[in-house]
């Protein structure tokens, strides 16, 4: 089932149009991945469907038109997104970044609490610094930090822009196998903007080639790397 | 011993009135990063209201409740309706524009409440009596280890610390305290957590307001009477006690309020040929002119470190 589908999705900042129409589709349960290089329009995309900028197009969620939606009703629709540099609350406490996390909820505090366990089960770091502050985090941490906070919305989509952005290699193939995890046992949606294609590609049901604000291929991670012209320019071999 | 404990008292009761002005102009800076310069007359504004509805007979108690209801809606008002349209366009202005209301406030209570007035001189200005919220009394006084301690200053000490530990409890421990504290530390995270970050900054703005309407009301009844100068040196006051403090602080504005009114009186008190009533502002701010030169983020503030 299509969870979101954006068509001529078009938007920029002020006078520049950088996504010069484009359409993205994420069916329940897949992880879709939006390759591309710097200035190619992969985080304006992340901010046009979250609803942070202006957006031209239609965007529909669960078959609801969201293109005139606030921020706030695009998470309460169950769109969340992470945003690049991680985008904690650096004077807020690990705890309290989660708590923020859950604001929209209102299924009570012990549902909320339940939450806030299991995530520190998968990010066993994040409780040993539960009461520390989040601007006091390693990079790899706060990205942890974000992705949690992103989750305890309980969202049906999440949006990652560009997870791996500044982190070691090993921390990002970490947060990889844990978003892939994520997307196996518990059902989640991702769309996810990269640079890193390879890591990337690994758990990619379905990848999107952006250029310069224009998709100029998509198909599944085995249809894109197949392609010699692409594979040269993306994935470097 | 007795005139120790008497300026103590009498310092932490001005200090008081700081640290509620103080309170609110952290409660923006937080918010918005704004200073907001009219917050002594957004003040005075509510003030002149609660002595409205006092000379309409409504008793000081629920006036001063209405009061803060009038405040409330004034900076929420000025939030949506003058600061966020502005600080779209640019930021600076906003300070300009505060600038500005902080004219138009004290001109529009004069208009109202005092006469012809030239604004901004205070000097002359008509001045109308306002009821204490606390016995004042001169045979209203407690004696503590010899001191006559007024029951208005014990009053005003308790009602600052009631309103501190409540706000501490909201700041902390309720849903619109984590969203307040959200907004101020990363604006745009928030929204992306689903909080309604206009809706958070024009509740900040009506608290601030409705805080500083509490802190004129306090001033005018220590002061027993009101005019249209009454706010000019507290926000100065205020402000030093906010910077004192650390700006983003509000634990650091109430305490900083407390010191600067303890340092005026102390001063004032046990120099009375070099400080004097006349001096007690230059030693406040020697003090504070000191703490930054050794602490610039102020004694409570954070100097923000961000890692990547």
């Amino acid at each position: 089932m299509t969870l979101l589908r954006a068509r001529g999705l078009t938007a920029g900042y002020g006078p520049v149009t950088v996504l010069q129409g484009i359409d993205v589709e994420v069916n329940e349960g897949e992880i879709v991945v939006v390759l591309g290089a710097n200035g190619a329009g992969k985080t304006t995309t992340m901010r046009a469907i979250s609803g942070t900028i202006p957006r031209q197009g239609s965007i529909e969620f669960e078959g609801r038109n969201i293109q005139k939606a606030s921020t706030d009703a695009i998470v309460r629709a169950g769109i969340v997104q992470v945003p690049q540099g991680r985008g904690t609350f650096p004077e807020l406490t690990v705890a309290d970044n989660l708590l923020a996390g859950a604001y929209v909820r209102r299924d009570g505090a012990k549902a909320v609490e339940d939450d806030i366990s299991k995530w520190y089960s998968v990010f066993p770091r994040l409780e040993e610094r539960a009461l520390q502050r989040a601007g006091s985090l390693s990079g790899g941490e706060q990205q942890m930090l974000a992705i949690a906070r992103a989750l305890m919305s309980r969202p049906k989509l999440l949006l990652c822009d560009e997870p791996s952005m500044g982190l070691a290699p090993l921390i990002t193939r970490e947060l990889f196998k844990v978003i892939g995890g994520l997307n196996r046992e518990e059902g989640l949606s991702v769309l996810l903007v990269e640079q890193n294609a390879n890591l990337a590609m690994q758990i990619a049901s379905r990848v999107y080639l952006l250029e310069t604000g224009v998709i100029v291929a998509s198909g599944t991670a085995a249809e894109l790397s197949a392609d010699d012209s692409i594979r040269k320019a993306y994935l470097g071999f | 011993m007795e005139l120790f404990l008497q300026r103590l008292v009498d310092g932490f009761s001005e200090g008081s009135v700081y640290a509620l002005i103080a309170l609110g102009l952290v409660i923006i800076y937080r918010g918005t990063g704004h200073l907001n310069f009219a917050q002594g007359e957004m003040a005075l504004f509510s003030t002149y209201v609660v002595y409205q509805f006092g000379e309409w007979g409504i008793p000081i108690g629920i006036a001063v409740v209405m009061g803060m209801a009038v405040g409330f809606a004034l900076g929420a008002v000025t939030e949506v309706a003058i600061v966020r349209p502005i600080s779209k366009k640019s930021p600076f202005a906003v300070f300009i524009v505060t600038i500005g209301l902080f004219q138009l406030l004290n001109w529009l209570d004069g208009a109202i409440w005092g006469g012809q007035q030239l604004p901004n001189s205070g000097v002359g200005s008509k001045q109308v009596r306002f009821p204490s919220l606390f016995p004042s009394k001169p045979t209203d006084f407690v004696t503590i280890f010899g001191a006559n301690i007024k029951i208005q200053s014990l009053g005003v000490i308790a009602l600052v610390a009631v309103l501190t530990v409540g706000l501490f409890a909201i700041f902390n421990h309720t849903r619109l305290g984590l969203a307040m504290r959200a907004v101020a530390a990363n604006g745009d995270s928030a929204k992306l957590v689903g909080i309604r970050t206009g809706r958070v900054l024009m509740v900040s703005w009506g608290f601030a307001a409705a805080i500083g309407a509490l802190g004129g009301v306090v001033f005018a009844g220590i002061n027993t009477n009101v005019n249209l100068g009454l706010m000019f040196t507290v926000f100065i006051y205020a402000s030093a006690a906010a910077t004192l403090g650390g700006f983003d602080s509000p634990g650091g504005a109430v305490i900083g309020g407390f010191s600067i009114g303890l340092i005026q009186n102390m001063a004032a008190g046990y120099a009375p040929k070099w400080v004097g009533q006349e001096m007690k502002v230059g030693v406040a701010f020697l003090v504070l002119l000191g703490v930054l030169l050794f602490r610039p983020s102020g004694l409570f503030g954070s100097s923000r470190v961000e890692r990547v």
